[in-house]
């Protein structure tokens, strides 16, 4: 048995290891068995902090996904430019998974698990970029323009394809083509192609909006 | 007599709209006077915690009433 840690820090190493099995096996892949052993305790001691494995994962994604994002500041920050506050919650929600890239594995897992075990947590946060681009597109594409509602849709779609295609290429499939490149400035160069390809034109970003790395 | 000046319905909708509606909504308010929002997006607790500490604008309450968030923002000086 590991010494005896004092709760909250015995709270913070069942979340932590937990993260990590979640982020290799799925949420179905891990027991609670599993997450006791890892943290060495007795999955009596387990349950005394968490009463089951659903509000173990449930915690793991609230609080170790990294200050939520919030885009408050980016909001506060960049005016009320489209592109400067779709660029800077890009460069927000890139560090958060920087920061912490399994949770970018957890949501892989749980895609493929199915959503009412790892419940819209993960679609939620996309739901920021897709609510924010559907918002800005309605207010700059003409009335009359055909196809309208599906040029939105696909924009959502294309915005939210590229920037978890780098994710994934970056962490999980490490391609030699990117090594030398940083996500920050991966993301922002496609953050401005993405503008372009909508029909927003903007030849710089302000600087403010790529975070080094 | 009503308790604010302004309401802003944001439910339904994630970060930032919330906020960002709000900035707009607060900018077409005189100083002292106050907007009532409605959301759904649990993080919206934060996220106007963050804007009138940032902003300077006063949270007057943060609450729920059934089943959303209602906070009441009262533009500063």
């Amino acid at each position: 048995m590991s010494k005896r840690l004092p709760g909250p820090e015995r709270r913070l190493s069942i979340l932590k290891s937990a993260q990590q099995l979640f982020a290799e096996k799925g949420y179905h892949g891990v027991s609670i068995d599993e997450i006791a052993r890892a943290v060495d305790v007795s999955p009596a001691i387990l349950y005394r902090h968490f009463s089951s494995k659903k509000e173990i994962y449930d915690t793991v994604l609230h609080e170790l996904s990294g200050k939520r994002e919030s885009y408050v500041d980016t909001v506060i920050n960049s005016g009320t430019g489209f592109e400067d506050i779709l660029a800077g919650m890009t460069q927000v929600f890139i560090r958060s998974i920087d920061e912490n890239p399994d949770m970018l594995r957890i949501e892989m897992q749980s895609l493929l698990e199915g959503g009412d075990a790892t419940g819209e947590f993960f679609k939620n946060r996309w739901k920021s970029f897709t609510d924010y681009i559907e918002f800005g597109l309605n207010e700059r594409l003409p009335y009359d323009q055909p196809n309208r509602e599906i040029t939105i849709l696909s924009a959502a779609l294309m915005f939210q394809g590229m920037v978890r295609e780098a994710l994934l290429q970056k962490y999980l499939q490490p391609h030699d083509r990117l090594e030398d490149v940083s996500l920050y400035e991966l993301s922002s160069e496609l953050v401005r192609l993405f503008l372009r390809a909508v029909g927003i034109e903007k030849s710089h970003l302000s600087r403010r909006a790529v975070i080094s790395a | 007599m009503s308790d604010f000046d302004a309401e802003l319905d944001a439910t339904g909708l994630n970060c930032p709209l919330p906020i960002l509606r709000a900035k707009k909504a607060i900018t077409g308010l005189e100083s002292g006077q106050t907007l009532k929002i409605i959301a759904t997006d649990p993080g919206s607790v934060k996220d106007f915690e963050a804007f009138c500490k940032q902003t300077g604008n006063t949270l007057l309450s943060s609450g729920e009433e059934g089943g959303k968030f209602v906070f009441m923002i009262k533009k500063a000086a």
